[in-house]
């Protein structure tokens, strides 16, 4: 049994220990050298079988790719190609390499690798190859020598250069000896590098979705003339609490928090002395999707009630704080492409009832109680449906919010029967083309995939829509997605919110970022750490 | 006779893990979740969908699916996680150890500062001290966690700067090498005094966080053990034979009253591994509360059935070393069982 006297000195030696750690241990602050990043990880680190928003951070830190976005508005340049061609017809493309890149193993980066790198999407088969399935097999991308690339598209698809940059070149001379059962290696490479990018993983330090550490690849083709103090380590340690994430970049522990900052931190970052909140607008849509199988949202007049229903400015200045911009069309209205004579629907509840009534009296069951889904752990999901349930009650619609996750709602949203009624969601910019959001949301073959939940089916907008995909110059293609914008628009399948402003918390000495909506400004070799 | 009585009651747990696996696997499948779906990812085509299906096994039927999960959980192989295509089994260790941490600090903190507070309290019963203690053991149980620790936070991370926010450990301490995963008992045993005194540095608001309600259930507990025994007769008869107090209350009166405060600990041991999730996620704790709150929201199956049957058992051998502990107090009780 413990006696008092054993517990007194136990008690002691805590307290002395206690004593120690704290005179020791000063606030944790970063460390000169190493960049402390609060973004969120991938779920793996191939960028071959995960293509979202965090992955960004891999794919443009870890590895290279033929060409890349880069500036704000984004610009697609010349990357490990130095250049490229394409046939008049549209369908062969070929891409010249530069000379003497290398891997992080040291050895070459060639036409040859650009080659299996296309062939390992095409065999995975996963999300990066969703852009190419249709217009790509994987014999008819070749080397015809070591520095060039030629692809030959079973059509034509005009997006085609815009999505070169979804993929990542890979090393094959380390993944393949861990290759089983013709699995292209996925297993290995979700945990390690195979890049040849600017940095490079320590695979020792990794966690999935928890701990990451990266450091900086001395010999990176591109040099680092244009940054004489680069970082040279990326310490990656995501934050699942904003309050704890807020905290760590107030008391100089993390360089930058994720890009979701909620509006109500920024005046309290910018207040301090030692972090500062970046804000920059992103093609980011905002979206209530609305299931148009499903009564009443089968019904136009059902839709247009809905659509009129959602105080947009309310929700972007009052709950947003004004860090957002309206844009009432399916894509953002900074794109070529898009409409600016379109003004698309305002908050106006008497027009609503209007539509309403028209709806109810072609049939349309506008008394049943309509769900709307979110994504309980996002707050402004939440909060932008509580909203439209208040804002639907005032017209006499009977709406219920419910709690959600992504894996759910993705899940859920590839069959017409059981995608929600409504669901709340943004579309990021994963390359930039129209084929991105509207070619993708609602040209009908889509239908099964999350961002065509919509189910919104019309014959000409199809045709439009295959139409511009198929037609190579831009001046052309833009006609043809205004007309099928303001078709869309007509027949208000979903409705559109916002165009997103990103903020972030980032620490002072964060010097000499550039910012891309593409991988939201995420590519750090341009960044340096003042003293 | 207590090999045997261990033997006994691990046999009867089995039934019971069986039973929480079914139950777990088909709740788990009963949620309208495609994890096809989720793992192909952003913009995939139903095609591929229905191809990553096929090649996971989600297309068989359920009972085939639990057959071969049962199988090979039984040979402690909880297949790959969908998404970081590890073995769920290597994650758990790699996390394991740092929720084991945490919650035996948190533990001793809660026995350190609960047995005594609770004795305190009975020995000043309807005395202010006793009147105070159970204010502050209510509160203990009711104050939210997650309050608690943006409060500490607040107070020792940033007012003070005297702890860290958050982690395991420090960016620029490097870890020690791995032996038994603990950062905290690695560092002793590789004689890294630095990371040592920084890992110990960033366990301690954790740990006073999550040891919160465990101080104050055990306060309640003893306090009401140790009443009712000073009101046995035994301790009425040591008083008259001349007994010192301190001696009575610390040898025999708590030995008799701690069979309540034991089964609480036993509670509260399985209750902090599998209630320390917003502890963890508040702290950036690397332990198996993160690792599945993230495997619910990303749909994660595996690591979601392997993390259930953990915590299972955990509580199987928690209840069978409560009743250990039970019968080493008091031989009487394994005679009864």
């Amino acid at each position: 049994m413990i006696t008092r006297r054993d517990f007194a000195a136990l008690a002691a030696a805590t307290t002395v220990a206690a004593t120690v750690a704290a005179r020791t241990i000063r606030a944790e602050a970063a460390v000169n050298s190493t960049f402390v990043s609060g973004w969120g990880l991938p779920t793996n680190l191939d960028p071959h079988q995960i293509f979202d928003v965090p992955m960004q951070t891999v794919m443009l830190n870890v590895y290279d790719n033929l060409y890349r976005y880069e500036n704000d508005p984004p610009q697609i340049v010349p990357w490990l190609a130095e250049s490229h061609t394409v046939s008049a017809d549209g369908l062969t493309w070929e891409f010249k390499l530069r000379p003497n890149i290398k891997f992080h193993d040291g050895s070459d980066l060639t036409a040859a690798d650009v080659v299996y790198s296309f062939h390992r999407v095409l065999g995975l088969h996963l999300a990066p190859a969703a852009a190419f399935l249709p217009i790509l097999k994987p014999e008819n991308v070749t080397a015809p020598d070591k520095l060039t690339v030629r692809f030959v598209l079973s059509k034509p698809y005009a997006p085609f250069f815009a999505a070169i940059p979804i993929v990542s070149i890979v090393n094959p001379r380390v993944i393949e000896p861990h290759a089983q059962n013709g699995d292209w290696g996925k297993s290995w490479l979700a945990s390690n590098d195979a890049g040849s990018g600017a940095y490079r993983i320590v695979p020792a330090t990794y966690r999935p979705l928890e701990l990451l550490d990266l450091e900086m690849f001395d010999t990176h083709f591109m040099g680092w003339e244009d940054n004489k103090s680069p970082v040279r380590k990326i310490a990656m340690r995501p934050t699942a609490e904003t309050s704890t994430r807020v905290l760590a970049l107030l008391n100089g522990s993390m360089d930058w928090t994720d890009t979701n900052l909620p509006p109500d931190q920024v005046e309290k970052i910018n207040a301090s002395k030692i972090a500062h909140v970046d804000r920059n607008t992103v093609m980011r849509t905002f979206i209530i999707r609305m299931n148009n199988t499903k009564p009443p949202f089968n019904n136009l007049n059902a839709r247009l009630a809905f659509a009129h229903c959602f105080d947009y400015m309310g929700f972007i200045n009052d709950i947003l704080g004004g860090y957002a911009t309206r844009d009432p069309l399916p894509m953002p209205d900074t794109l070529w492409g898009s409409p600016k004579d379109v003004k698309g629907y305002a908050y106006d509840t008497a027009k609503a009832k209007d539509y309403m009534a028209k709806a109810i009296a072609e049939g349309a069951p506008m008394k049943r109680p309509v769900e709307i889904h979110v994504q309980s752990e996002n707050d402004q999901s939440v909060q932008s449906a509580q909203l439209f349930q208040s804002n639907l009650a005032e017209i006499g619609i009977n709406a219920k919010v419910v709690g959600d996750t992504w894996s759910n709602l993705i899940s859920n949203a590839v069959k017409p029967e059981t995608a929600p009624d409504m669901w709340v969601h943004w579309v990021s910019t994963y390359f930039v083309d129209p084929e991105n959001w509207v070619g993708q949301m609602y040209d009908s073959q889509f239908h099964g995939t999350w961002k065509a939940s919509a189910y919104y089916k019309n014959a000409e907008v199809d045709a439009l829509l295959r139409q511009a995909r198929e037609t190579l110059k831009q001046e052309d293609r833009a006609p043809l997605y205004e007309k099928a914008i303001r078709q869309i628009v007509a027949d208000s399948p979903d409705i559109w919110v916002y165009n997103s402003m990103q903020l972030q918390g980032t620490n002072n000495r964060v010097q000499g970022r550039r910012f891309c909506t593409v991988g939201q400004g995420c590519e750090m070799r341009w960044i340096s750490l003042s003293a | 006779m207590i090999l045997g009585f261990v033997l006994r009651r691990c046999a009867l747990a089995i039934p019971s893990l069986l039973g929480l696996l079914i139950l777990v696997f088909v709740l788990i499948h009963a949620v309208p979740s495609d994890p096809a779906a989720i793992m192909a990812g952003d913009a995939a085509t139903p095609q591929q969908i229905e191809t990553l299906r096929h090649e996971y096994g989600f297309d068989q039927p359920l009972w085939r699916q639990f057959i071969t999960y049962a199988g090979k959980a039984v040979r402690l192989d909880f297949g790959e996680s969908a998404f970081s295509h590890r073995p769920v089994a290597l994650d758990i260790a790699q996390r394991l150890p740092a929720t084991l941490e945490l919650t035996f600090a948190a533990m001793l903190l809660s026995i350190l500062i609960g047995v005594p507070l609770g004795v305190f309290a009975a020995l000043r019963h309807d005395q202010w001290p006793d009147f105070f203690l159970r204010i502050v053991s209510v509160l203990g149980v009711a104050v939210a966690a997650f309050w608690v620790a943006i409060m500490l936070q607040l107070f020792f991370a940033m007012r003070l700067g005297w702890l860290p926010l958050r982690g395991e450990l420090s960016v620029g301490v490097a870890a020690p090498p791995a032996v038994t995963g603990s950062v905290l008992l690695d560092s002793l045993l590789s004689l890294r005094l630095d990371a040592f005194r920084d890992a110990f540095a960033h366990l301690i608001l954790p740990a006073v966080t999550l040891s919160l309600g465990g101080i104050a259930s055990i306060v309640r507990f003893t306090r009401a053990g140790v009443l009712d025994t000073l009101q046995q007769d035994f301790v009425t008869y040591e008083r008259a034979m001349g007994y010192r107090r301190q001696r009575l209350v610390w040898r025999y009166v708590l030995r008799n009253s701690v069979t309540a405060t034991v089964t609480q600990i036993g509670l509260l041991f399985g209750g902090m591994i599998a209630g320390g999730v917003v502890v963890e996620a508040i702290y950036d704790w690397p332990g198996i509360g993160s690792y599945t709150v993230n495997a619910i929201l990303t749909g994660d199956h595996q690591v979601m059935l392997a993390v259930t049957l953990l915590i299972g058992v955990v509580y199987a051998a928690l209840n069978i070393l409560t009743d250990v502990v039970h019968g080493l107090i008091d031989p009487r009780l394994v005679e009864q069982r």
